[in-house]
């Protein structure tokens, strides 16, 4: 069966602690929540977090979701947080644990990246260079980052992630969302795509005007 | 906390509703009614004209069509059908009457959801997640179908299309047989309305996947005939639980769009196509088998396990009609197909079975195909004639009933023009017979078949007469008439091995 990888990367370096890393253990059962309730994601999700601050730890791999506990979060300590080194960590994942598609077998559909940081790469260089790889030779569904704590910086993760949502802000709503049209992603796009497309061209010229007030010929 | 507003809706009746917490879905916000009987959703965009007049016409025109016809409150089961029109706070909504309580679960982890399709659709699903005691069983899906196809065939005779029919837009409850279809505002009339959406995944007809890519003109959009795709899609999925199409075929290792685009659309292919086995079902993984047993034992469990009628509409439909939409078999096709399918229902004796019962399919010694215990027989079975005009009785084709202890016959087992559905009287609705096995002997019981007679048996010609409350014992070869021509029906009895 064809499954849905959706890798967590969890910030728990030094300027996690207090708020921010709560808001991460709330949205994670939040997450998880939303998760077993919906039968497309019971279905097709394997999950897998991954903490990292100096450098990157599993905290688990890739797991089905039913039954799954998520064990205790390491508590932040103070360090640098290399995201960049969690990227290469979250590549050899990737590479270990996603099955591609072959001429003769199905393969996993892409992955979807969940990070939760609040901001700001301390290993810039390696984070350019990693951002890079993964974007070319580790194609993701979708990375979603969820910015946690009023001071968290986004900005350097822009090259990174195709959105940025606050995690204070979020429920589980907002959670489903990012896989809503996950086990259906391929052909939800391709309909989008066409709806839209749709959409445009009768804005311009298509729409019907409201007909026209009725003359009584009698 | 609430905070109950109240407005008055197109119709000049007053509707009232919590203007608080919505429940928020891709086009609607949800606002509940402060008893909960109904639910008011508002567009999140506002309306064009084009689907402004739909919505009028829908909860006007097409809603009074239906259910102020005859057989009208029949379809309150199965339609969750938008009722009125409200404005409020510049916004346009429909007032939607409530989901009846046995659509949502009850125990356990998933308490409160809504029974969603897609939970008894997928084999992981229904096996592991959905609760035994909300698994219902064959009969009860035969229930759950026939009531979806009785839903789109009244729909389609309405000149309606639904145009999204998917395990998202129907709910259904396996332990009571129920099935209610909704989001019925995306309604598409030919020429008048044309849809908002292409569908969705695993229900798009081949001929609209394929033109996704077309320029507009060319691009095929949902019609009846694309919802007779969908239909038999649920309904195989609901019976089989698994894809129809959804076979080991890789189109496209490298690109996922393109594997869905050709395995939905220009190469689908049934996973169970007689000669051609590129798309057969995967059981590679014996685990994966194993945990998806017993729907992933195609071979076991085919889609001709469902007998003759059943197992023709599904070649119709996957077969000769996936790239033929005319092929394709029409709603009220697959709901006669459905009715007398139940009739060949035969319980399993296997108490653990998960499919409590299966299809009698005219075989040798027949073995249940869900966990392959043996039939306790030998049971009788009738077979069906009808009179022609000349007065001789001609079978009809397929029409068999297997008798169980507690099988009931009904009107329209003994008249050729009683069917059961929303025309149903409600004096039809009562056995007119019914079978026990008693001392030894199979007995056919008369409630309400006044002209019941014995015409043939031990190798003679008779005339006996079973009178209202009299018994008489099934034997091999026996004849009988239920009902004297020209509406009534003859049985012969037969037996299994």
């Amino acid at each position: 069966m064809r499954r849905l990888p959706i890798y967590i990367l969890l910030d728990v370096s030094g300027s996690m602690r207090g708020e921010p890393i709560e808001q991460v253990k709330y949205g994670l059962e939040l997450l998880m929540k939303s998760l077993q309730r919906d039968p497309y994601a019971v279905e097709t999700v394997w999950l897998s977090v991954i903490t990292f601050a100096l450098d990157a730890r599993l905290l688990f791999p890739l797991a089905e979701i039913t039954g799954l506990k998520i064990p205790p979060l390491p508590e932040p300590v103070t360090s640098p947080t290399n995201l960049g080194e969690a990227l290469g960590f979250l590549m050899d994942r990737y590479a270990l644990e996603v099955r591609p598609s072959t001429p003769e077998q199905k393969g996993d559909w892409r992955p979807i990246l969940v990070l939760m940081t609040d901001g700001a790469p301390s290993d810039v260089g390696l984070y350019k260079q990693n951002v890079e790889r993964l974007k070319r030779d580790f194609p993701f569904a979708r990375v979603v980052c969820c910015a946690a704590g009023p001071k968290a910086k986004v900005e350097p993760l822009r090259s990174l992630a195709d959105e940025i949502s606050a995690l204070d802000t979020m429920d589980a709503a907002s959670f489903s969302q990012f896989w809503s049209w996950v086990s259906t992603s391929v052909s939800y796009a391709a309909q989008n795509r066409v709806a839209n497309s749709q959409n445009e061209e009768e804005d311009e010229d298509d729409e019907l005007p409201p007909p026209p007030p009725e003359i009584r010929i009698l | 906390m609430s905070n109950i507003v109240s407005t008055t809706a197109k119709d000049g009746s007053t509707v009232e509703f919590n203007y608080e917490n919505p429940k928020s879905g891709a086009m609607k916000d949800v606002y509940f009614a402060p008893d909960k009987s109904y639910v008011v959703a508002f567009y999140k965009k506002q309306l064009d004209y084009a689907g402004l007049s739909r919505l009028e016409k829908l909860v006007g025109k097409y809603r009074e069509q239906i259910f102020e016809s005859e057989g009208g409150d029949y379809w309150k089961d199965i339609f969750c059908w938008p009722e009125k029109i409200v404005e409020y706070d510049g916004m346009t909504g429909i007032v939607v009457p409530a989901y009846q309580r046995h659509f949502f679960f009850e125990a356990q982890a998933l308490q409160g959801e809504e029974k969603e399709g897609k939970w008894f659709a997928s084999a992981k699903n229904y096996n592991r997640h959905v609760p035994e005691e909300e698994r219902g069983a064959l009969n009860t899906f035969l229930r759950v179908c026939l009531k979806l196809a009785q839903g789109v065939r009244r729909l389609h005779a309405a000149g309606l299309a639904h145009s999204d029919l998917s395990y998202k837009n129907c709910l259904i409850d396996p332990k009571s047989g129920s099935a209610c279809i909704i989001d019925l505002d995306g309604l598409v009339v030919p020429g008048l309305f044309p849809p908002d959406v292409l569908g969705t995944p695993d229900f798009i007809a081949p001929e609209v996947m394929e033109s996704l890519d077309l320029p507009k003109e060319k691009r095929v959009l949902p019609t009846r005939k694309t919802d007779q795709h969908a239909l038999a899609v649920l309904i195989y999925q609901y019976l089989f639980h698994r894809h129809p199409l959804r076979g080991k075929k890789v189109w496209d290792p490298d690109d996922d769009k393109r594997q869905e685009s050709l395995e939905m659309g220009k190469n689908a292919l049934f996973i169970e196509h007689p000669t051609n086995r590129e798309n057969a079902y995967d059981d590679r993984d014996p685990e994966e088998v194993n945990a998806l047993a017993p729907w992933s034992l195609v071979n076991k469990l085919s889609y001709k396990s469902m007998g003759p009628e059943l197992s023709e509409l599904f070649e119709r439909a996957f077969i000769d009609g996936l790239h033929n939409p005319d092929l394709r078999p029409t709603a009220n096709e697959w709901e006669d197909a459905l009715s007398m399918t139940a009739d060949r229902f035969v319980k399993c004796n296997n108490p653990q079975c998960i499919g409590k019962g299966f299809i009698y399919n005219n075989a040798g010694h027949p073995a249940c195909p869900y966990c392959g215990t043996r039939l306790n027989g030998p049971l009788p079975f009738l077979d069906f004639y009808v009179a022609s005009p000349q007065g001789n009785f001609l079978r009809e084709k397929n029409r068999r009933m297997v008798i169980w202890h507690g099988v009931r016959l009904y009107q329209w087992h003994a008249d050729r023009y009683v069917v059961s559905n929303e025309k149903t009287k409600p004096e039809d609705k009562e056995a007119v017979a019914y079978c026990v096995f008693h001392n030894g002997a199979w007995n056919l019981v008369n409630v309400n078949l006044p002209d019941l007679k014995v015409v043939y048996e031990n190798g003679n010609q008779v005339d006996r007469k079973i009178g209202i409350g009299q018994k008489v014992v099934l034997a091999n070869g026996m004849q009988l008439i239920l009902k004297s021509p020209p509406n009534g029906r003859a049985v012969t009895v037969g037996f299994t091995k």
